[in-house]
């Protein structure tokens, strides 16, 4: 553990390999995530996206490679501990936690007392409707507004890096143009590392990509050209 | 392995195609299970190895001596195998957790002989409403056809003029033929309620259904019935055939001989049933039961068939070790977690999912318990007459303190050996172990001389639970796949890494 | 009270209506084949034994939802806690309050400590292989049990007299009590409340049921889960312990009471719902008042009260069958 100089990449994956049981998932994964942008997963269905993210949040650790976040090496640590670090996860599938209300939800995510206090204005600025069902066990809430609230959850604490994967799944377009402009908001203050199986969704907020493709990490770049290859995308996303 | 190989070279130079297939087979046969029949060898002349080693007689006047006893140790042994043997089909090979095995193999018992001991009239009339019974439940419950449900109305009244007289009284066999009948009933009644969910409820399910039926029978209220603590006691019921208690006209040999032959069956049938298609869904079921649903296996009716399978052979068991019963009493003991608990252990032990393990485990810790019954342990105040007990304690309690704590300690541990690697850390971990003991001995140092140690003398049979306890979580920890598991894995292991050099060598010349 | 009941799904709103259906059916049967006073002497045992049945269902039940291990070591716990506070009870060298508080103390702390030693020791490290961390709680249950009857004995230890301030004899409908048992009672509703308070009211409540549903995204969240895993199973023992030791003054100690308890705590765990904090506290009494009018009526009609054992197996069939996942449940 050397002092580095403050790096360039808030969030470095440098060749990782992760398995699941004894399947072999990631077989080489590099991602740099520059601090302040947002950043997507492109890739098809089971390419090891989702993985990637479990990966960084230590759920699924490497067992080769090495992730760095904010120049300190974090494979290999717990769980817990990767998140206290600053990094928030919001898991595909709107996962939150059923039967606790919105509120139980959002202050179980506090790392330092007082937290959702601290951050009440600017999430429920985001996310106006959340004050409302503040009450209301998270299983009442909507598909869309589970998805506010799993997203909010993140925010409460200080993370410094958001991992998000597949917000506009199941939504419908309103919602999503809703997300996406939250999405956007925090990106201020926030970075993002986002997972997106939709295009149209990810070529709209994302500055950056990296494609996965079985696993491996094939293509980065900035979005702005990638929208402009459409034999790139073509290749490794299928159909638009 | 080098013998397989040279017969079976030899085999291949027979020029007739169907004499070499059968000499294939026979080869093939001898060479799979030499161990096996060895083993029934020695087991069919145990008592007379016996004899000779004691000096006393296969088959005394009275009996006494050390063969007579051997007899009826190793009978009621093998028996207790073949439990663990119908634990472990559940276990080992289905990976359904039962706590409330000891129920067949009670029922086994106390069905048996209630019945004999209190049907004095003539059931046939019964029988044939009990057939109808069960026709007309199934006719409601299932969706047979109409076709089937005749038959088996026909095939069960059939059955019933045939095998059950008109004459009163039930005979010993047909006692025992409804004990398995009612143990299928159970395993029907607890496989129905409660497979379709997830296992854990089964498991919950046999401990409740198990302690009830043993409150029952251990209940003064039955006493009638049941005989309730002191057990049902059914001396003369027992047909002359089956009597192992006297040893001068050969009976007790006879029925040692039984034994054998019934644990080779038990065997055998086990091994056949796993080697078949049905046994082979079983074992996929263990390893994902929810791709085997996909695949269209009704995974229900298998774990059911497996379940009663396993349910008669405890119930036969139960039924033959109540035989060798030294007090012809069936007690309620039987259907005690005793009898739930010391298969589970066996099977653990020995192996679980292996065919030979739960028996060698069986076999061994019950004879070796009956072996050391009279043995004393002595707990000496002096290891090996150098270090004082105590001394010896406090270093081994260091030491597995250190491997517990290896995590916590582990950072200490590398900032002390800096950059030295592998022998640093060593060095390191031998310094704390040092500093740690000799502390332990300081502090021992002045309490334990002031306490008046002597060497402690323990009897065998006392500590026998203890032992078996720490062998339980020894072997949950650290050895999951039993002895007999772990040292198939190895032989497989070095076979397959032999094969992968061999590979390599032929790859890269 | 309003939310509560409109937050409720529609199957745990009907699993309140057949509760109190059936609770409002055993009562009037009661009342009519008893009589008045027999039927409240019954309905009075039968909360006390619901009572004491929850604080080992609870352990049991947040154990289960929290860690997914089945913990069957509860009712050793129960026997343990009985036995040890016994024995503190009987031979310490003091006032019989000093007596009776060190015994609940010391019965309490000595398991916390079995319980924490045993899952840190031996369960977290099973954690891939959930079949051998049953059979292993299944195991130490049956040592735990052997060591009981080893150092104690196999004769069952009678019932010691309660500290003079519990033992004040008050009469409900015509029978003599001792003012003990409402002692008993009120700690079982003490637990109750104070358990649903940590649950609902208290940030490791939070924590624990966040994680009964979904324990690695808690860990996500930068919690350590772990610590708290450790926690439930230390404050499940505990319970359990309290129950054994409150029974000693109550039935004095045997050493079938770990067993019987630890299934009367399944079916409870069963009918309620697993992982069902007010499942297991309604199961609770419901499976105590069972028991106790079955016990009522198989003595008052076949003189055989030991027939009330297949009730609770009648009652554990009954609900798997109309609805496996328990009243309170989560659904399959």
């Amino acid at each position: 553990m050397s002092a580095t100089p403050t790096p360039a990449h808030i969030l470095e994956v440098r060749g990782i390999h992760t398995f699941i049981g004894e399947f072999h998932i990631l077989e080489g994964v590099t991602v740099e995530v520059p601090p302040g942008s947002i950043t997507v997963l492109l890739g098809r269905n089971g390419a090891g996206k989702t993985t990637t993210l479990r990966s960084i949040i230590g759920l699924a650790p490497p067992r080769a490679g090495e992730i760095a976040f904010k120049g300190v090496p974090i494979h290999g640590l717990r769980a817990h501990k990767i998140a206290q670090m600053g990094i928030g996860y919001v898991p595909e599938k709107r996962i939150i936690f059923r039967d606790l209300t919105v509120g139980e939800n959002l202050l179980i995510a506090e790392r330092d007392k007082g937290d959702l206090e601290r951050k009440a204005d600017f999430i429920f600025g985001l996310f106006p409707d959340l004050k409302r069902l503040y009450a209301l066990p998270g299983g009442h809430l909507s598909g869309g507004q589970q998805q506010m609230l799993a997203i909010a959850r993140a925010l409460v604490a200080d993370n410094s890096l958001l991992l998000i994967d597949e917000p506009s799944e199941g939504l419908a377009p309103v919602l999503i143009e809703h997300m996406m402009e939250a999405i956007r908001q925090l990106s201020a203050s926030t970075t993002v590392l986002l997972v997106e199986q939709n295009f149209q969704v990810a070529s709209q907020l994302a500055e950056r990509y990296v494609i996965i493709e079985e696993g491996i990490s094939v293509h980065s770049g900035l979005m702005a050209d990638l929208v402009q290859d459409k034999a790139l995308i073509t290749t490794y996303l299928g159909v638009a | 392995m080098m013998i397989e190989r040279t017969v079976y070279r030899t085999i291949d130079r027979i020029g007739d195609p169907a004499l070499r297939r059968a000499a294939e087979s026979l080869a093939r046969l001898v060479l799979e299970n030499w161990f096996y029949a060895l083993v029934v060898l020695v087991l069919w002349q145990f008592p007379a190895i016996v004899a000779d080693l004691s000096g006393s007689e296969v088959t005394p006047r009275r009996p006494t001596g050390e063969s007579a006893f051997w007899q009826s140790e190793m009978a009621r042994a093998l028996v207790l195998a073949c439990l663990a043997m119908s634990y472990n089909l559940l276990f080992g090979y289905n990976g359904i957790i039962s706590f409330g095995h000891a129920l067949f193999f009670g029922a086994g018992g106390y069905i048996t002989f209630i019945l004999l001991a209190r049907v004095d009239q003539s059931y046939q009339q019964e029988a044939l409403i009990a057939v109808l019974a069960v026709v007309l439940a199934l006719a409601i419950l299932t969706r047979i056809t109409a076709r089937r449900l005749v038959t088996l109305a026909l095939g069960g009244v059939l059955l019933v003029l045939l095998l059950v007289p008109n004459t009163p009284g039930m005979t010993f066999y047909q006692a025992a033929a409804l004990a398995v009948l009612g143990s299928i009933g159970l395993s029907l009644i607890s496989g129905v309620v409660t497979l379709r969910l997830r296992g854990i409820y089964f498991t919950m399910f046999t401990l409740a259904l198990a302690e009830m039926f043993f409150v029952l029978a251990k209940s003064g209220t039955f006493r009638n019935v049941t005989g309730a603590e002191d057990g049902l006691g059914f001396g003369d019921l027992l047909p002359a055939a089956l009597n192992p208690t006297p040893t001068a006209d050969g009976s007790r040999l006879q029925m040692y001989r039984v034994t054998i032959v019934f644990f080779v069956i038990v065997f055998l049938a086990i091994r056949r049933y796993l080697n078949s298609p049905v046994g082979r869904v079983i074992v996929a079921i263990r390893e994902n039961e929810e791709r085997a649903r996909t695949i269209g296996y009704n995974t229900f009716f298998y774990k059911l068939l497996t379940m009663i399978f396993a349910g008669v052979i405890a119930t036969l068991s139960g039924v033959l070790f109540v035989i060798w019963a030294t007090d012809k009493r069936v007690h309620p003991e039987m259907l005690s977690l005793k009898f739930t608990v010391d298969p589970l252990l066996h099977t653990l032990i020995g192996g679980v999912g292996t065919l030979t393990g739960p028996v060698v485990a069986a076999l061994g810790l019950i004879l070796g318990e009956t072996y050391l019954r009279n043995e004393t342990f002595t707990l000496e105040t002096e290891v090996l007459g150098l270090v004082p007990l105590w001394q010896f304690a406090v270093g081994l309690i260091a030491a597995l303190l250190i491997l517990f704590l290896r995590r916590t300690l582990r950072p200490a541990i590398r900032r002390v050996a800096g950059d030295g690697g592998r022998w640093s850390v060593l060095g390191a971990y031998l310094a704390l172990w040092i500093v740690v003991s000799a502390a332990g001995l300081v502090i021992g140092g002045q309490v334990v001389p002031d306490l008046d140690l002597q060497d402690e003398v323990f009897d065998v049979s006392d500590l026998w639970d203890l032992f078996l306890g720490i062998v339980f979580v020894i072997v949950v920890m650290l050895l999951p796949h039993g002895i007999v598991g772990t040292w198939n894995r190895f032989w497989i292991t070095r076979r397959i890494r032999r094969m992968e050099r061999a590979l390599q060598r032929e790859k890269a010349p | 009270m309003q939310t509560y009941w409109t937050n409720l799904t529609p199957q745990h709103r009907r699993s309140w209506l057949l509760v109190v259906v059936y609770v409002a059916l055993l009562l009037a049967i009661s009342w009519l084949d008893f009589g008045y006073n027999t039927a409240g002497q019954t309905v009075f045992r039968g909360i006390l034994l619901g009572m004491l049945v929850f604080l080992v269902a609870s352990g049991l039940s947040l154990i289960f939802g929290l860690l997914d291990v089945l913990n069957f070591a509860q009712g050793a716990f129960l026997l343990i806690g009985a036995y040890v506070g016994y024995d503190i009870y009987q031979s310490l060298d003091a006032s019989v309050e000093v007596r009776f508080l060190a015994a609940i103390g010391g019965g309490v702390l000595l398991v916390a400590a079995i319980g924490a030693v045993m899952e840190a020791g031996l369960i977290r490290p099973l954690y891939e292989r959930p079949i051998f961390q049953i059979v292993l709680t299944f195991g130490l249950a049956a040592i735990f049990l052997d060591f009981v009857e080893r150092i104690y004995g196999r004769n069952p230890k009678q019932p010691l007299s309660p500290p003079p301030l519990l033992n004040e004899k008050f009469t409900l409908f015509q029978q003599s009590l001792s003012v003990y048992r409402l002692f008993i009672i009120g700690l079982g509703l003490a637990m109750m409340i104070g358990v649903y308070i940590l649950l609902n009211r208290t940030r490791i409540g939070i924590i624990i049921r966040a994680g009964v549903q979904d324990p690695e995204m808690v860990q996500a969240l930068g919690i350590n889960v772990r610590r708290v895993f450790t926690l439930v199973f230390i404050l499940g023992s505990a319970l359990a312990a309290l129950g054994g030791i409150a029974l000693v003054p109550y039935q004095g100690a045997t050493l079938e009471m770990g067993n019987q308890f630890l299934i009367l705590a399944i079916v409870v765990v069963v009918i309620g719902g697993m992982g069902s904090y007010e499942g297991t506290a309604v199961a609770s009494i419901v499976v105590g008042l069972t028991r106790a009018v079955a016990e009522q009526l198989s003595l008052e009609h076949f003189d055989a009260p030991v027939l009330a054992e297949t009730s609770i197996l009648l009652l554990m069939i009954a609900v798997l069958l109309v609805q496996p996942s328990g009243l309170f449940g989560r659904g399959e």
